[in-house]
């Protein structure tokens, strides 16, 4: 990638992808942050994920920001145009990762009060390992610029809505075998399903960025594994 | 050049409408240098195609190709093939007053005539046509109402053509161009030299032009021929590296050439 006759134009790009890379590791932090408060019942990891939601809403509005003012002050083009536009959604989807990520985290005392949580949090454990490789993945590859390794990692999303199938017939299992669980587990449940939008955020920063670094879009239809829509009526 | 013909046929394809402008192995020469390579590209009928490309690369020198005007200086020479409709307008047999009719022709300053508006637009009819007085003046009319000029200077159309503005002398240049009846309309740099109402005027102007005409426009400014044209030929060093939809052009071109120039990262 050469270098703009206007110095400055590069600067400007640079502090979007500087945001986006930041918002990326927060992302990650939020994530992982969650899912262990989660796991260990950590009250303290919990409330830091909370309040690290505003820093990043915070990041979201300086992109936004900043990218407005390059569009009207440079008119990008081309693959210039197609990285400001991409910075924009992609860090929507990474302000919901965020929101998300805190979502699990304020269950995290609820959950906590119910009777062994380990026991039956430790199924989403696998399931969380997996989310936080993609979040990870997604903004290593793009810095990296690895339009094919996008592409993949687009596709692993599947092994999330696999493992988030198998996390929710589990956790109906544990409900129907003592009620005493069902406070825990709906609220794991709703750890699960907030695991599993992430998942699905991170296809969409995936796509973004695939169409940001090569100016095409990657195919519309990719496998759906989650089958709990279809499987609940049944349970 | 082979791997140019395929976006540029599929241009004329997906415009669905019939070439107008067939260029074939154009070479061009101020003398010895050789300003034009091996240019190959066809420009559908009644769209908007943009020339774009750093000063030099030979976007002027290709649009003066089509309508012969550089025969008006020495030691200038085109080789190749400008079909307009199928009829080679390089031939010596092409008769040069017709083919300026056909194919009219707009500069960067304006070049109103030093005599009335009424006469700026009939002047160019009477070379053609012999019309009453009322004849023409339907036609100066019709013209001036065409280049969107026609409300500001109705009430005085003996006024010199000279009084008015930028942007309008510029208009006025249009009509005259439309006055004749052209079937094809080039314009080299129109907006250039105007302010940026008087641009937008014209640029909203050629998308109401381009019903009727084949319109070329090239141009410096790369925003406006992304607002104008239908497809987008970029020329570097008298040679033409891309010719696709402008949407593509702007958007992810294939060519890194294109892309640094476009994105200002040339040189």
């Amino acid at each position: 990638m050469g270098e703009h006759t206007v110095a400055s134009f590069d600067e400007d790009l640079g502090q979007i992808s500087r945001l986006i890379s930041d918002m990326g590791d927060l992302a990650g932090s939020m994530v992982g942050g969650a899912t262990k408060a989660l796991l260990n019942s950590d009250n303290a990891l919990a409330q830091r994920v909370v309040s690290d939601d505003a820093i990043m809403d915070a990041r979201q509005r300086e992109l936004d920001d900043r990218a407005i003012t390059l569009i009207a002050k440079r008119q990008p083009m081309a693959d210039d145009l197609r990285h400001v536009v991409g910075s924009i959604r992609m860090a929507g989807d990474l302000e919901r990762i965020g929101d998300l990520a805190k979502n699990i985290a304020k269950r995290v005392g609820t959950v906590g009060l119910s009777v062994t949580p380990r026991d039956l949090s430790h199924s989403i454990d696998g399931m969380a390992q997996l989310v936080l490789i993609q979040v990870q993945g997604v903004i290593e590859e793009y810095a990296a610029r690895d339009a094919a390794a996008l592409a993949k990692l687009r596709a692993d999303d599947e092994r999330i809505d696999v493992k988030y199938t198998s996390v929710f017939r589990e956790l109906l299992t544990y409900m129907m075998e003592d009620p005493r669980n069902i406070t825990a587990c709906t609220h794991l449940l709703f750890c699960a399903k907030n695991l599993e939008r992430i998942g699905d955020h991170v296809t969409n920063i995936a796509e973004n960025a695939y169409y940001v670094l090569t100016g095409t879009q990657l195919p519309a239809n990719r496998p759906k594994q989650d089958e709990t829509a279809m499987s609940a009526p049944a349970a | 050049m082979s791997q140019m013909l395929s976006p540029d046929m599929t241009i004329a394809a997906e415009a669905a409408a019939k070439v107008k402008i067939e260029v074939k192995n154009l070479n061009f020469y101020y003398g010895q240098s050789k300003a034009l390579k091996d240019i190959t590209l066809s420009l559908p009928e009644r769209s908007v195609t943009a020339f774009i490309g750093p000063s030099g690369c030979g976007k002027s020198t290709l649009l003066r190709v089509f309508n012969r005007i550089y025969e008006l200086y020495p030691n200038q020479t085109a080789e190749g093939q400008v079909l307009l409709d199928g009829q080679n307008v390089l031939d010596r047999s092409q008769d040069l007053n017709l083919l300026r009719t056909k194919i009219g022709m707009v500069f960067q300053k304006p070049t109103p005539f030093p005599m009335s508006i009424y006469e700026n637009i009939a002047f160019g009819i009477r070379l053609y046509e012999k019309l009453s007085k009322s004849e023409m003046d339907g036609r100066v009319e019709q013209a001036l109402k065409r280049a969107a000029l026609w409300t500001e200077v109705k009430d005085k159309l003996s006024a010199s053509g000279l009084s008015l503005s930028g942007g309008q002398q510029q208009r006025l240049c249009i009509a005259r161009t439309v006055a004749v009846k052209p079937e094809v309309i080039l314009l080299d740099e129109p907006a250039s030299a105007l302010d940026p109402l008087s641009t937008a005027k014209i640029e909203e102007l050629i998308d109401e032009l381009q019903a009727d005409y084949t319109i070329v426009i090239v141009t410096h400014n790369m925003q406006q021929a992304a607002r104008v044209s239908k497809q987008t030929a970029f020329m570097y060093l008298g040679e033409l590296v891309e010719f696709d939809r402008t949407e593509k052009i702007f958007t992810s071109p294939r060519e890194k050439r294109t892309q640094d120039y476009i994105t200002g990262r040339f040189g």
